[in-house]
């Protein structure tokens, strides 16, 4: 097709005949003529197009280029003499020639930056209270005065949240357990008193370690799970198309999840509770000799029914963290799967910092009141 | 177009999901420059048998070639270098929701042209301006009606000036001025860029004002091969019906 092209300026004028079809090398030329002419002074460039006989885009798109360069320094590109198809195709692509009209991007200063910043995160704590109370109303009361529950999501969401989360929980926990056993054995050993592992063991999974370790464990499983499958449905319109149905997001949606994680939650620390002792055990009673009844009456004496409280409340407390955060999340997102990836990113690390942050209030609490 | 080789030869191709056979042994060419319009009724496997063209799936058994050549025996490298020259516009037109519109556009231009960013942008803005949205290269996919979704993913089918296209329902969801606007644009895209095309669509309107040909399908088979004209004059009921636009005694489930 590049049947002899060429881009010539015609003499003493300021006329750039093209001919043949217009490759990237006469494209190039094109430009240098173009600006060329410009710059001796001349305003209006006239680039003459009969001898071409077909253009591609990118013919089309150094024809632009020329006219831009052209437009940048005051002149004016006009085109002349172009036929048939090589015609019809300019005048579809008009719109290039011309400068572009893009809009300037609004800019901040730093109040407003802060300002807005305070504002957004305004706007999202109190749409995460509204989530609670709808989650609320939802799973207690709705219920109740014969709105409906959703059971069998409620039961799938057990079995998915909790039934599956079992293996990995316990597991984590045993590990924990033996790891904080073998921690204090080394340190209580220099004083002879090695027994007393038993219960510090038994006391800090009963009141931290087992809600903490279940929390993190789940809202790294579960918490994403929620953000993702909220936010992937926002995203695609499943949101909008629930709405538009009459159904409540809170019912059909959130509460659900959210019964099922106050299920599932206290079940799971329970679990991890008993596992870490257990880890405790092992060490005490297989490296370290001790009897297993020896053990065993210094763990039972040393918990109390309030350490076990302390860390069922919290489970609690976390659990709605865990449901809350991954809803909110989900379904403020933005974008597309991009968005629906740094949505589940920013749940997980939310979930994190509240379960620490939550964990710190109630050891506050509980330092000053016992 | 008669007498010229086919740019693509589809020979017994059978295609399905898992045990469930979509399309049973159909075979077809497509000749260089033209136009063909592939019908059917909703569910009857045309999605099915263009992601089969395009390499997308792979057959349960037939072939599929490309200038003579048998993409089923392509390895990846030589796959993608023939999609090079291919461009796909999806029935739901599959933009990347996280760049904006003209990024969507330039995107395979970025990744595979080797040019620079100034003739990038000078050439997105062009194929914007061809499907009416030269000055919408700088929003998200989220701010675009349903309509526009599909114009900006038929830009990005002719980004890099494919030599053939697969359009499926591009017209689906316009309305009928756009509609009309863009069987118009595929005319002339055919005409001034030489494009080969295949185009899925339901309406009957722009197939009388697109189809050279028209290949129509029906219970895994071709039921209709040939030019528009002759289906509507069809011995066969199904193909008549189809154009009469009259409706089946209950609208069953046809599976
Ligand atoms: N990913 C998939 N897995 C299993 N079955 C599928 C899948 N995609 C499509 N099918 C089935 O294959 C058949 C053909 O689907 P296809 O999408 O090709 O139809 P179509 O002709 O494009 O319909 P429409 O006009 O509605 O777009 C349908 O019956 C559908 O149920
Ligand atoms: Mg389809």
């Amino acid at each position: 097709m590049d049947e002899a092209s060429s881009v010539a300026r015609v003499k003493n004028t300021s006329t750039v005949r093209v001919s043949g079809a217009l490759a990237d090398r006469d494209g190039e030329r094109l430009v240098e003529e173009v600006s060329g002419i410009i710059s001796e002074g001349k305003k209006d460039v006239s680039v003459d197009l009969s001898g071409v006989e077909h253009i591609d885009s990118r013919g089309g798109a150094w024809l632009a280029l020329a006219s831009l360069a052209a437009q940048k320094e005051g002149g004016r590109v006009s085109l002349e003499g172009a036929r048939g198809e090589v015609a019809e195709f300019i005048e579809m692509i008009r719109p290039v020639f011309e400068e572009r009209a893009r809009p300037a991007p609004p800019r901040k200063g730093v109040f407003e930056t802060i300002g807005g910043k305070a504002l957004d995160a305004w706007g999202e704590l109190t749409d995460a209270c509204g989530l609670i109370v709808d989650a609320i109303y939802w799973s207690f009361i709705a219920p109740v005065r014969g709105r409906g529950l959703r059971w069998k999501a409620v039961t799938d969401e057990v079995n998915e949240m909790g039934y599956q989360a079992i293996g990995i929980v316990c597991l984590i926990n045993f590990l924990l357990g033996l790891v904080i056993a073998m921690l204090s054995a080394t340190q209580l050993r220099r004083f002879g008193v090695e027994i007393y592992v038993a219960s510090l063991v038994v006391i800090g999974f009963a009141r931290e370690l087992a809600v903490v370790m279940t929390g993190i464990v789940v809202s790294a499983r579960t918490g994403a799970a929620i953000t993702a499958e909220l936010a992937t449905m926002t995203v695609s319109e499943e949101i909008d198309a629930l709405k538009g149905m009459g159904l409540n997001v809170a019912k059909f949606l959130v509460a659900p999840k959210f019964l099922a994680i106050l299920v599932v939650m206290p079940i799971l620390t329970i679990l991890g509770f008993i596992m870490g002792v257990v880890g405790g055990f092992v060490l005490g009673v297989v490296f370290l000799d001790f009897t297993f009844e020896l053990w065993w009456e210094h763990t039972i004496w040393a918990v109390t029914v309030g350490d076990v409280t302390q860390g069922l409340v919290k489970s609690f407390v976390f659990a709605m963290i865990i449901v809350i955060v991954g809803c909110h999340n989900g379904l403020r997102v933005v974008g597309g799967a991009r968005g629906v990836g740094l949505a589940t990113t920013r749940a997980v690390v939310m979930d994190i910092f509240f379960i620490i942050v939550a964990d710190m209030v109630f050891a506050t609490i509980f330092y000053f009141i016992t | 177009m008669t007498g010229a080789e086919p740019i693509i030869e589809v020979r017994d191709l059978v295609a399905g999901y898992g045990e469930r056979v979509v399309l049973d042994g159909i075979s077809f060419d497509v000749y260089p420059g033209e136009i063909l319009v592939v019908l059917g009724g909703s569910g009857c496997g045309k999605t099915t048998l263009l992601h089969h063209m395009v390499g997308l799936l792979k057959p349960l058994s037939g072939t599929i070639r490309y200038w003579g050549r048998d993409i089923g025996r392509m390895d990846e490298d030589e796959l993608a270098t023939l999609l090079h020259r291919v461009g796909i516009s999806f029935q739901g037109g599959a933009l990347f929701n996280s760049m904006t519109v003209g990024e969507n556009v330039g995107l395979p231009m970025r990744e595979y042209g080797n040019m620079d960013e100034e003739m990038v942008e000078i050439l997105v803005r062009m194929k914007l301006s061809l499907v009416g949205l030269a000055n919408s290269g700088y929003l998200m996919p989220s701010e675009l009606s349903g309509g526009m979704k599909k114009r900006v993913g038929f830009a990005r089918a002719i980004a890099m000036d494919p030599e053939i296209m697969f359009f499926d329902e591009p017209s689906a969801g316009l309305d009928p001025i756009l509609a009309a606007g863009l069987d118009e644009l595929i005319l002339d895209i055919r005409r001034l860029l030489g494009v080969t095309m295949v185009v899925v669509t339901h309406e009957l309107e722009s197939i009388r004002a697109v189809a050279d040909r028209a290949l129509m399908l029906d219970g895994g088979k071709i039921i209709f091969m040939g030019k528009v004209g002759e289906a509507e004059q069809s011995s066969n009921s199904r193909v008549r019906q189809f154009f009469d636009r009259r409706p089946d005694a209950a609208i069953g489930e046809q599976v």
